[in-house]
């Protein structure tokens, strides 16, 4: 048997009395996989997936890539988050050069290319020396973006990252994501509660209930609608088949008290 | 303005429409004014306000004595440039106000850094500084006659001790406020702890440690005046108290004037490096 990629192996959380994830918890992720965890606000997929970077730690049980328990947080795990996903005080390529800030297997002139890559292949090579503050928020999301490829990153955990983009932007960007992802061959875990990202952008869907977390649900979504997104495959009929099925799992998971 | 304002009881008659007008936009609620209007404001109603204290003093509606025109103290004060070294006197205190500080920020930056990004540190000095923060730096006056004498270090001293303290958690707040999230980013890009602090918080919190350096610099002044009528023989603060004794009011005025003037340059200067430094705000 091979050891898979990564692998939930037990886990389980508490914070104090609050218990997040009770039963414990596990899944196998195998590399170059996009795996949406979609669940109610405040279930705990977004504290299951900060313990894969390490920011969190397991109660109970342990979580391991390519076999070896991950401890703290390293460059090969990294976070894209909602909000404060990039620093305001350097331009948007000083952003992503940050990146490899403490990477010293790299010669700066190696940084520097890796820097320019990955601002070209999110579109912003032309916004290289603008603040943060002057780009749209879709832009600073794909700053993050750039800055966690740039560093090396072989996991990307995305919390909610196009949460706070107007509709036509967080398509885009959906697109985009899924695009990078299939070339750059990343593995990603991303977390959000709106079944329609979550659909067009993953392989799975794990469906988790409201807290304590539990799984409910392991959706191949590859399976039933192939691997490559087009923006129009939104209007399909199997498309919506697919996301009033899981908006169903979905609303028996979370329950009738909202 | 002919029209009579509507008297009717709410929801019997609606009020007029308001004609747009140059005046509205300056009277708008919350309303955004340009930077050259609020200059302009600002310059004409410190104008208007001299002209009426002028007026009142040549009409002789005050006693000169408690309240001398802004001529007669704008007189004094070059008078006391030329025959008491008010430059002089005005660099001492400006001198001492910004080694007590900078001794105080010195202190109170690492101090107040500690306390946010380590609780434990935080839970120890929080009860003491709080404690010393409360109390009134002239109570302390005579104890710190009592340690330092009368010399240079008493006042530097009580300079230290009105900052210090407040410094200290206005600093330990701007590190509080630091989004988790860019210290998260910075670890999950191979930073260690002593390389967040230096390359991402110390930054992030960088524009709000400025601010609050300029606000508490102006406090300094205050207790420097305390700390020069009690103990000194120069500095504006004595040159104050001695023309008090004989009741020269115009150049106790004229002494309260150039701290002012020092503070509103001071501030205005650190204003706009503060506006240049962070460009990216």
């Amino acid at each position: 048997m091979t050891e898979p990629y990564l692998a939930f192996d037990g886990v389980t959380k508490r914070f104090g009395a609050l218990d997040v994830v009770g039963q414990p918890f596990d899944l196998t992720i195998a590399r170059n996989d996009f795996i949406v965890f979609l669940g109610p606000s405040g279930c705990g997929k977004t504290t299951l997936m900060r313990m894969v970077g390490g920011l969190d730690t397991p109660t109970g049980g342990d979580i391991r890539l390519e076999g070896v328990p991950v401890g703290g947080p390293d460059h090969r795990r990294g976070m894209v988050f909602q909000s404060y996903s990039s620093f305001p005080w350097l331009t948007v390529a000083e952003n992503v050069l940050f990146g490899m800030r403490y990477r010293t297997d790299l010669t700066e002139q190696q940084k520097r290319a890796r820097r320019d890559h990955y601002l070209d292949l999110v579109g912003l090579y032309e916004f290289s020396d603008a603040y943060p503050n002057k780009v749209s928020g879709g832009m600073r999301q794909r700053v993050a973006i750039a800055r966690t490829l740039a560093a090396g990153s072989e996991v990307l955990l995305m919390d909610e990252p196009f949460g706070a983009l107007d509709a036509q932007r967080r398509e885009k960007l959906q697109v985009e994501l899924r695009g990078i992802q299939r070339r750059d061959t990343k593995t990603v875990v991303f977390v959000t509660h709106d079944v329609e990202e979550a659909v067009f952008l993953a392989d799975r869907v794990i469906v988790f209930s409201k807290r304590p977390a539990r799984l409910v649900a392991d959706i191949d979504v590859t399976a039933q609608l192939g691997a490559e997104r087009p923006l129009e495959l939104r209007d399909s009929p199997e498309f919506f088949r697919l996301r009033n099925g899981v908006l169903k799992l979905l609303r028996e998971a979370a329950g009738d008290d909202e | 303005m002919s029209e009579a304002p509507p008297t009717g009881i709410a929801g019997k008659s609606a009020p007029a429409p308001r004609q747009p007008s140059r005046r509205t936009s300056l009277w708008a609620f919350r309303g955004a004014l340009t930077r050259r209007t609020q200059a302009a404001v600002g310059f004409g109603t410190s104008m208007l306000l001299l002209l009426v204290w002028e007026a009142a003093a040549r009409a002789g509606l005050v006693n000169a004595t408690f309240l001398p025109s802004p001529v007669a103290v704008l007189n004094a004060m070059l008078l006391m440039v030329q025959k008491q070294n008010l430059l002089w006197h005005a660099g001492v205190s400006t001198l001492r106000v910004w080694t007590a500080f900078a001794l105080a920020a010195a202190m109170a930056v690492p101090v107040g850094i500690l306390m946010s990004s380590y609780r434990v540190v935080g839970a120890a000095l929080e009860p003491i500084i709080d404690f010393i923060r409360y109390l009134p730096v002239p109570a302390l006056v005579p104890l710190s006659i009592i340690w330092f004498g009368v010399g240079e270090s008493t006042k530097l001293y009580l300079l230290w001790l009105g900052t210090f303290f407040q410094l200290v958690l206005l600093v330990a707040d701007d590190m509080r406020r630091v989004p988790q999230e860019y210290v998260e980013i910075a670890y999950t890009l191979g930073a260690r702890t002593p390389q967040v602090l230096r390359d991402v918080a110390f930054r992030a919190m960088l524009p709000g440690l400025v601010d609050n350096l300029r606000i508490t610099l102006g406090w300094c002044w205050t207790y420097l005046i305390i700390a020069e009528i009690v103990a000194a023989d120069s500095g504006i603060g004595f040159v104050i108290w001695t023309a008090r004794r004989y009741m020269k009011t115009p150049e106790v005025m004229a002494g309260v004037v150039v701290i002012g003037i020092i503070g509103l340059v001071t501030d205005q200067l650190l204003r706009a490096a503060h506006r240049r430094a962070f460009r990216y705000l």
